[in-house]
C-alpha cells in the first residue's frame, strides 16, 4: 500500500514539474544556458540644418575574453600584449582573474588589429564593434551638442535630450554555452542585428554659428569677460539658428577629470541660467504699453505722450532713478521712442505702475516669463518672477526696466521675436528633424505657435522705434550701413548675496534685422566684462559684427538705398 | 511471468525467479548508458577523457554481474549462521569507523563517508545497510518468541542506532535516515509490538527536529526545498537545476544524449541527480517507464519475500526490497523537489561502484531466496 502510494505521489510530481510545470521552468532556464555578445549600434549623428556634421563616429573595437574559454592562457595573453601593446602581465593577470567571466582587454581598438588579432583564431577571445564619439568640429557648438560618457550614454546637451533616438538598439550574439561560459558543442547561435541610431538634425546653421563663436572670442579677449554668450532666433519660426557660450571646450577632450571646470564649460547659459534683464527688457514694457494703448486702455501712454523730463520718480517712499543724470537738457521731454533710444528708466517707471500690475503679470506670462519655453534642451531655467501677491508699486515700477526680474536668455529672446514678428510666440527649437541613413524621417519639428503676445500693429510700431534706436539711440555700434537694424542695449548690475555687487555688470544687446520684416535675431550677454561694460559698448557691437557677418553669408542684399 | 509456469513445472533446485537478474542488470546497463550522457561533457572538461565516469561504472557493472551470479547461486541459508550474522554487522561498522581514520578516510564536499586504499574507494555505508539486514534478519527469526517483549528487539535496536550514529557523524543524513526506516520497517515486519514501535518511532520522530536545530545547514536546505528561488546561487541551486532538467524534458524529452543541464548547470548530474538528467532527455514517458520497471523489481522483490519458506528468508528478501525501494523513493523524491535536498543515489542507475556491486549483489541474494522458495502460494503466517 505505502510503496503504491509512494509510486503514485512520484508519478504525479514527475508529471507536474515535467508536464505543467515544463514552459515556466524553461522559460527560466533559457537565461543560463545562454551567453550573449552585444552588437552595438551605431549612434546617430548630430548635423547642423545644412548637413554639416557636428557628431560622427569612428569604428573602432573592443577586444575581451571568456578566460574559462581559452585553452593555454600564457600564450593567449602574450599575443594578445603584443598585438596590443599592453603589458603582459596586465593581461595575463585579467585572464587568470576566476571572479568574472567575461573581462575586457582592451577598448577602443583599430580594425587593423583587430583583424591580425581574428586571424590568429584565439579561442575565448571576441571583438565587438562599438562607436567612438567624434566630433569634427572640436569646440563648436559644444555646450549644445553635449558629449557622451565613455558607454556612449549621452550626458549633456542634445546627445542627451536625444539620446532615445541617438542610441539606437543593441543586437546581440547568443552563443549557447555551459555553466560557466564554454562554447558547447553544436551551439546554435542567434543573431539579433543592432538597430542603428537615428540622426539629429539641428537648426543650427554652422556658418551663423562661426561667425557668433568669433564674435563673442573677440569680445572675450576686447573685455576678459567670465563670460559671454549669444543666441541667433529666427524671428519667424523660433528655429535657433546659433547658440554660443565663450569660453568653450573641444568635445573630443571633455575635461573629465575636474568636477568644476567641467560644470563652468559645459554650462548653456543661455538656457540653464538666469540674469537681470536691464534694459533690454523695456523693450517688452514699450511693446506692452502700445498694445493697451492701441486697444484702448486709456491709462496707457500713447507713442505721442511726452513723459516728464524729472531723473527721479518717488514710488513707495523709494526713488527710482536715471542711470543718465538728465543735465544740459538730456532725457527731456521724451516720447516713447525717444525714451527707448536714451533708455530712460523714470519713463518705463512710469508705464509699468500706469498699466498695474495685473495687466503687467498677464502680459508677462503672455511673453513667457516665469515659465519654460519648451526648447527641446534638458535643465532649461524658468526665470525669476515676483509672486504677484508679494509684488509692492516700487517693485513694479523696476520691473519697467528690468531690474527685479530674472529670465533666461532664450526666454528674452523669444519674448523680443515675438514682440516684432507681429505677435506670434512659437516654441524655440534646437532641432529640425530626426531622421534615418536610408532617408526615412521620424520626426519634423514645424513652428508650434503657442499664443499671441502683441497684434501686428503694435509689432510694426514697435520695430520701427527700435530701429531709431539703432540709428540715432544707445544700440549705435550694431549699426550696418544700408541695412536696417533694430534692437535695444542694456547693462545690469549684478547681485551678490541680495545685494548689488560693485563694478559686476552684465552688458548685453538685444537686436534683429532687417527691420522692415525682421528674420535674424540676435542676443548677446556679456557677464561681468572688465574696463567699459554698457551694453551699448561692448555688447552692441558684437551683435553688430554678428548680423554683417550674415549679411555677407546669405548674401542679403541692402534694403536702405542712400 | 513465463519464469513463472516455468518454475511450476519444473521446480528445479536453483529456479529462482529470472527477471530479479534480468531486470536488475537492465537497469544497471540502462545506469552506463545515462551516466555516459550525464558525464561525458564535465569528464571530457575535467579529466580530459569523456569516457572517465563510464569507464569506472563498468567495472562495477561487471563486477556487479559477476557478484549477483555468485550471491544467485550461494544458498542464502548459509547467512544465518551464527558467525556470518556478526561478520556481517562488525565488519561494516568496523570500517565506517575506519573512515575517521586519518590517511584512510577520504572527504568530498564537506563529509568524510569514503575510505581510500590505492586507487579504489569504497563507501561503508552502503555495506552496512545489508550487513544489518542480514543480521536482523537473522537475529529476529531466531528469536521470534522474544520479539514481543522489549528486551528481546533491543539488540537490533541497539545494533542499528550504532550503525545510524557512525554514519550520522560521518555526516550523512539521508543514509541514516535509510537506515533509520529500513530498521524501522524490519523490526515491524520481525513481528515487534505496536506499543514498542511508538516508543522507539515517537523519539525518533521527535530526533529530526532537534538534529536539523544541531546542524544549522539542514534547516536551509529544508527552507531551499520549499522554495529554491529564494536562494538561487545558494542552497537553492541544486534543486533549481534539477527543476530546469525535468522541466526541459517536458512529454517525451529532448532525446538521448541531448540533455542541455548536463553542461556543468547541474551539479552531481552523473550520481545523486541522474534521474534529473533521464527526465531530461527521455521526458516524463520515460521517467515512467523507468519507474515502472523499479515498481516491477520492487513487486518481485515483495512477491519473493511472500513466498519465502522460513521466516529468515521472508525478512531478508523484505530487507533486500526495502533497502532499494527506500533509496529509490527518496532518490525521486528529492529530484522532483518533493523533499528537501539530500546525498542519496539512485540505486543500480547513478554512478558509484560500491553501491552499484552490492545492490547488484543483494538483487543476487533476493533470486536466491526466490529460488529456495517451493510453495508458490504466499505464506500468510509472515505477512499479518
Amino acid at each position: 500500500m505505502a510503496v503504491t502510494f509512494l509510486f503514485c505521489f512520484l508519478f504525479f510530481r514527475f508529471f507536474y514539474v515535467q508536464v505543467v510545470w515544463s514552459e515556466e521552468l524553461g522559460y527560466r532556464a533559457l537565461d543560463q544556458w545562454t551567453r550573449e555578445i552585444p552588437i552595438i549600434p551605431k549612434r546617430g549623428k548630430i548635423t547642423d540644418r545644412n548637413g554639416v556634421v557636428l557628431a560622427d563616429n569612428s569604428t573602432a573595437y573592443t577586444v575581451f575574453a571568456r578566460s574559462n574559454a581559452i585553452r593555454d592562457k600564457e600564450s593567449t595573453a602574450a599575443l594578445l600584449a603584443q598585438t596590443l601593446q599592453l603589458d603582459f602581465e596586465t593581461v595575463y593577470n585579467r585572464l587568470t582573474k576566476r571572479k568574472a567571466s567575461e573581462v575586457t582587454i582592451a577598448k577602443r581598438v583599430e580594425k587593423g588589429k583587430v583583424e591580425s588579432l581574428s586571424e590568429l583564431l584565439l579561442d575565448g577571445v571576441y571583438y565587438s564593434r562599438d562607436n567612438v564619439r567624434y566630433y569634427p568640429k572640436g569646440d563648436a557648438l559644444c555646450q549644445v551638442v553635449g558629449f557622451t560618457s565613455t558607454d556612449n550614454v549621452g550626458t549633456t546637451g542634445i546627445e542627451k535630450y536625444y539620446d532615445a533616438y541617438l542610441s539606437g538598439e543593441k543586437g546581440e550574439l547568443l552563443y549557447e554555452t555551459d555553466l560557466v561560459g564554454i562554447e558547447i558543442e553544436n551551439s546554435v547561435a542567434a543573431y539579433l542585428p543592432a538597430e542603428d541610431g537615428y540622426n539629429v538634425e539641428l537648426t543650427i546653421d554652422y556658418g551663423i554659428q562661426e561667425l557668433a563663436e568669433s564674435a563673442l572670442e573677440r569680445v572675450y579677449a576686447e573685455s576678459s569677460p567670465k563670460s559671454a554668450s549669444c543666441i541667433v532666433l529666427d524671428v519667424n519660426t523660433f528655429e535657433v539658428l546659433a547658440l554660443a557660450n565663450y569660453p568653450s571646450y573641444d568635445l573630443n577632450e571633455v575635461p573629465r577629470n575636474d568636477a568644476e571646470l567641467l560644470n563652468t564649460l559645459t554650462r548653456n547659459h543661455l538656457v540653464c541660467d538666469i540674469y537681470e534683464p536691464g534694459s533690454t527688457f523695456k523693450v517688452l514694457t514699450a511693446a506692452i504699453d502700445i498694445e493697451e494703448h492701441l486697444r484702448g486702455n486709456n491709462r496707457a501712454f500713447s507713442p505721442n505722450y511726452i513723459f516728464p523730463s524729472s531723473r527721479t520718480r518717488a514710488v513707495d517712499g523709494t526713488t527710482v532713478k536715471c542711470w543718465s543724470n538728465h543735465a544740459n537738457g538730456k532725457h527731456s521731454n521724451q516720447t516713447l521712442a525717444e525714451a527707448l533710444n536714451n533708455s530712460c528708466n523714470p519713463c518705463f517707471t512710469d508705464i509699468a505702475l500706469a498699466i498695474g500690475s495685473e495687466t503687467f503679470y498677464e502680459y508677462l506670462s503672455t511673453f513667457g516669463f516665469g515659465k519654460k519655453t519648451g526648447i527641446d534642451y534638458s535643465g532649461e531655467a524658468y526665470g525669476l518672477l515676483l509672486p504677484q501677491t508679494a509684488l509692492r508699486a516700487c517693485d513694479l515700477a523696476r520691473i519697467g526696466f528690468g531690474q527685479t526680474i530674472a529670465v533666461s536668455g532664450i526666454q528674452l529672446a523669444s519674448a523680443v521675436a515675438s514682440a516684432i514678428n507681429g505677435g506670434y510666440y512659437y516654441t524655440p527649437r534646437l532641432v529640425k528633424r530626426i531622421y534615418a541613413d536610408d532617408g526615412y524621417v521620424l520626426q519634423k519639428n514645424e513652428p508650434i505657435l503657442k499664443n499671441r503676445t502683441v497684434s501686428e500693429k503694435t509689432s510694426n510700431i514697435l520695430t520701427k522705434m527700435l530701429e531709431g534706436v539703432v540709428t540715432v539711440g544707445s544700440g549705435k555700434k550694431a549699426y550696418i550701413e544700408g541695412f536696417r537694424v533694430l534692437g535695444k542695449t542694456g547693462t545690469s548690475q549684478k547681485y551678490l548675496d541680495g545685494k548689488i555687487a560693485a563694478g559686476k555688470y552684465v552688458s548685453s544687446f538685444v537686436g534683429a534685422f532687417p527691420a522692415d520684416s525682421p528674420k535674424y535675431l540676435a542676443l548677446v550677454t556679456v557677464d561681468e566684462p572688465q574696463g567699459a561694460y554698457y551694453g551699448s559698448v561692448v555688447a552692441a557691437p558684437c551683435a553688430g559684427e554678428i548680423f554683417q557677418g550674415i549679411i555677407s553669408l546669405k548674401n542679403i542684399q541692402p534694403s536702405v538705398l542712400e | 511471468m513465463a519464469s513463472l509456469t516455468k518454475r511450476r513445472t519444473k521446480r528445479s533446485k536453483f529456479q529462482g525467479d529470472v527477471w530479479i537478474l534480468i531486470l536488475t542488470t537492465i537497469l544497471a546497463g540502462f545506469g552506463v548508458v545515462a551516466i555516459y550522457s550525464a558525464s561525458r561533457y564535465v569528464a571530457e572538461t575535467q579529466y580530459g577523457d569523456k569516457w572517465y565516469f563510464v569507464k569506472k561504472q563498468l567495472v562495477g557493472f561487471f563486477g556487479g554481474i559477476v557478484a549477483m551470479l555468485l550471491c544467485a547461486r550461494f544458498d542464502c541459508v548459509k547467512l544465518k549462521g551464527k558467525k556470518f550474522r556478526w561478520v556481517a554487522l562488525i565488519v561494516p561498522m568496523i570500517l565506517l569507523a575506519l573512515v575517521f581514520v586519518p590517511g584512510l578516510g577520504k572527504t568530498n564536499y564537506g563529509a568524510t563517508r569514503w575510505i581510500g586504499i590505492g586507487g579504489v574507494t569504497l563507501q561503508p555505508s552502503e555495506l552496512a545497510k545489508y550487513g544489518f539486514v542480514i543480521f536482523a534478519s537473522a537475529y529476529m527469526s531466531e528469536n521470534m518468541g522474544e520479539m514481543r517483549t522489549f528486551k528481546g528487539v533491543l539488540p537490533v535496536l541497539l545494533s542499528g542506532a550504532g550503525i545510524c550514529l557512525l554514519i550520522i557523524i560521518e555526516p550523512n543524513m539521508s543514509v541514516t535516515m535509510c537506515v533509520g526506516l529500513l530498521m524501522l520497517a524490519m523490526l515491524f515486519l520481525g513481528g515487534m509490538k505496536i506499543k514498542h514501535f511508538m516508543v522507539i518511532f515517537i523519539p525518533a520522530m521527535l530526533a529530526v527536529p532537534i538534529m536539523i536545530i544541531a546542524e544549522p545547514y539542514r534547516l536551509s536546505r529544508l527552507s531551499a526545498f520549499l522554495d529554491p528561488w529564494e536562494s538561487p546561487k545558494g542552497e537553492g541551486y541544486q534543486l533549481i537545476q534539477s527543476l530546469y532538467a525535468l522541466g526541459n524534458g517536458g512529454w517525451f524529452g529532448t532525446g538521448l544524449f541531448h540533455s542541455r543541464q548536463k553542461y556543468r548547470f547541474l551539479p552531481f548530474a552523473e550520481s545523486d541527480f541522474i534521474l534529473s538528467i533521464i527526465g531530461e532527455e527521455l521526458g516524463f514517458v520515460g521517467i515512467a517507464c523507468l519507474f515502472a520497471v523499479c515498481g516491477v523489481l520492487i513487486y518481485k522483490g515483495i512477491k519473493t519475500a511472500a513466498h519465502a519458506d522460513d521466516f529468515f528468508s521472508f525478512l531478508l528478501a523484505s530487507g533486500i526490497t526495502l533497502v532499494y525501494g527506500i533509496q529509490t523513493v527518496i532518490n525521486a523524491l528529492v529530484v522532483s523537489g518533493s523533499i528537501s535536498p539530500t546525498g542519496l543515489p539512485l540505486p543500480l542507475i547513478s554512478s558509484g561502484n560500491t553501491s552499484l556491486i552490492i545492490t547488484m549483489a543483494s538483487m543476487g541474494v533476493l533470486y536466491s531466496v526466490s529460488a529456495k522458495s517451493k510453495s508458490t502460494k504466499p505464506d500468510r503466517k509472515f505477512i499479518q
